[in-house]
């Protein structure tokens, strides 16, 4: 042990001082959070006592409903965008049809697409047709950018198990649609897993589309909210509540990584290799 | 990323079926029909309207007029656009350095640790900030360059190097830089996870054989390491690129493209065209640009990709 420890020693050094540069700031949000001005202001470095959790409250009213806002967006869309994608895996993986070729080709072609080209007609779609600023105009986009990598990641993996799994059901008298919920999807959980965090993700820290495509504060998702949170609150010097409003921001995601923490480095890591 | 291998055995496999004398099962297209009914409205018809309308002088309510290829010609005559490309080309160029480098070097440190415990908690610390939201972290960014009570400048004031305090994000000569250096000091992230996912998977033999023969630490990394994770250089070099060329929401939320136009980047103009000049036509001509820019980079990818795996 002591060997391993004095072999690594250099390395932990290094490493440390790595760790506390990139977190810092994150710790500093943390403990400003609990500070009234007069404490930021003469101690800005450090924790400071007494806390004031009272900032979370003020934070919690302005902050909460773009939780609740973009909680609700992203659990529809990554709830039916993987429910349309597994359905479609399904078929393109263990199922022989006419212009099967032509379809997964037309549907690989959309990963060539950067969101940057649909976006100003995106727009101008949402509006014609009479869905600008509802949770649709998020909602209805967003499955629609997740088909066609979940679609790919999922029929590989169908590809990936035996053939017997599947004809076993069917012998059975399962029709093709109890083969894919009660054999395909049970076996696909992990990977559906990973693909929903990687989307959950995605809807999370968008920005430029909810901006684009609702007007009304009362559904903007996190992301636009705290922007204009900051904007109301970095101007009034009321640091802590701000501070408190990051952190709350920032919670969810922080409570599901901790249950989830593979799924979100598997998420993550397969999310880089989507264009 | 796709192959074209992928779908080459896709195709032969579609055959075998098919002379195997399989019956074609209609209700695949069931199956198929909610997937293709959104990518219709939502990513087809939009892709086509982006091509049809960058021919169009439109302001996005009144009828678009035909103009050919004017907004095209004056994409490329436009001193503004011009501009955005340079801070691109600057921008892009900093954060690949230092984003090809310095995750390599954390993944290399973490790696070479004897205690597998510790391995995995200094890879959790370093993963901990990619789960801050994006706009939680963009607007930390934003505090720590903030001039008067901003991180890096009380900071500077603590050492003793209060002379060199700046107005970080709106002084012209920091501002593109500041955030080019956003993510300081840039392990966590994406490339250190693909690093690490890489050295993993350098087998032991090698690494044991290696270590055998007394190869030194830094030989190895130069010798094995290295050569081993090329195929991940080259991925986060092409991601990299790619990625640059997407980016709108940090200029957009930090600097809005100021000072003047030193933080523009060609997707911030085309925002800006689009939704604060009104200027529809142009705004979708930027982003065809942006698209067959991606294209070819993704062209030069895969050549680069296939001759990769010829190879070995």
């Amino acid at each position: 042990m002591s060997k391993t420890l004095k072999h690594d020693l250099i390395y932990h050094l290094i490493l440390f001082i790595l760790v506390v540069m990139t977190l810092y700031p994150l710790f500093l949000m943390f403990f400003t959070s609990f500070k009234n001005n007069e404490q930021f202001m003469q101690n800005f470095w450090s924790p400071t006592l007494p806390a004031h959790p009272t900032n979370y409250i003020d934070a919690w009213n302005a902050v909460s409903p773009y939780v609740f806002n973009t909680v609700l967006v992203a659990v529809i869309s990554v709830g039916f965008g993987l429910l349309f994608a597994s359905l479609s895996a399904y078929a393109f993986a263990r199922l022989n049809f006419r212009f099967k070729n032509f379809l997964f080709i037309a549907l690989l072609a959309l990963l060539m697409i950067p969101g940057l080209l649909t976006l100003i007609p995106q727009f101008v779609e949402i509006k014609a047709m009479g869905l600008f600023d509802t949770y649709s105009a998020m909602v209805l986009p967003y499955i629609s950018g997740m088909q066609a990598f979940a679609i790919y990641v999922i029929r590989s993996f169908f590809e990936s198990q035996p053939k017997e799994l599947f004809e076993a059901a069917r012998i059975d008298g399962a029709t093709e649609i109890r083969a894919y919920g009660s054999v395909a999807i049970p076996l696909a959980m992990p990977i559906l897993g990973t693909l929903a965090i990687m989307n959950l993700l995605n809807v999370w820290n968008d920005y430029l589309w909810p901006m684009i495509s609702v007007s009304s504060p009362a559904r903007w998702t996190i992301s636009v909210g705290l922007l204009n949170f900051k904007g109301q609150y970095s101007t009034q010097m009321f640091y802590g509540p701000l501070f408190a409003g990051y952190v709350l921001a920032s919670l969810p995601l922080i409570i599901l990584f901790i249950f989830c923490m593979n799924y979100f480095i598997e998420g993550m890591t397969s999310g880089a290799i989507k264009m | 990323m796709v192959s074209t291998k992928s779908i080459n055995s896709f195709r032969r496999e579609d055959k075998t079926l098919k002379s195997k004398g399989e019956k074609s099962q209609p209700i695949a297209y069931l199956l198929l029909l909610p997937t293709f009914l959104f990518l219709i409205v939502f990513s087809y018809t939009p892709a086509v309207q982006a091509i049809l309308y960058s021919f169009t002088d439109w302001d996005g309510f009144n009828a678009p007029s035909f103009i050919g290829f004017d907004n095209f010609i004056e994409v490329f005559q436009d001193p503004v656009m011009l501009q955005s490309f340079e801070n691109l080309l600057i921008w892009t160029g900093i954060t690949l350095v230092i984003g090809l480098i310095v995750p390599f070097i954390g993944a290399e440190l973490i790696f070479h640790l004897k205690s597998k415990g510790s391995q995995y908690w200094y890879r959790v610390l370093f993963v901990i900030p990619m789960v801050i939201p994006g706009m939680v972290t963009l607007l930390i960014w934003g505090f720590i360059y903030e001039p008067n009570i901003g991180l890096l400048n009380n900071f500077l004031r603590v050492i003793g190097l209060g002379h060199m305090t700046n107005d970080w994000l709106s002084n012209p000569g920091t501002a593109l830089f500041s955030l080019a250096f956003i993510g300081f000091p840039w392990i966590s992230g994406l490339n250190f996870l693909i690093y690490y996912a890489g050295l993993q998977n350098i087998s032991e033999s090698i690494l044991e054989s290696a270590m055998l023969d007394g190869c030194k630490t830094l030989t190895r990394v130069f010798r094995i390491d290295i050569p081993l994770l090329r195929g991940q250089f080259k991925l986060l070099l092409i991601l990299g690129l790619i990625g640059g060329l997407q980016n709108v929401t940090t200029p957009l939320v930090l600097t809005n493209g100021g000072p003047g136009y030193d933080t523009y980047v060609p997707g911030l103009y085309m925002y800006v065209s689009a939704f604060q000049q009104s200027r529809f036509g142009y705004a979708m001509a930027i982003s065809i640009i942006l698209f067959l820019i991606t294209i070819l980079l993704t062209v030069i990818n895969l050549k680069f990709v296939k001759t990769d795996t010829d190879g070995m």
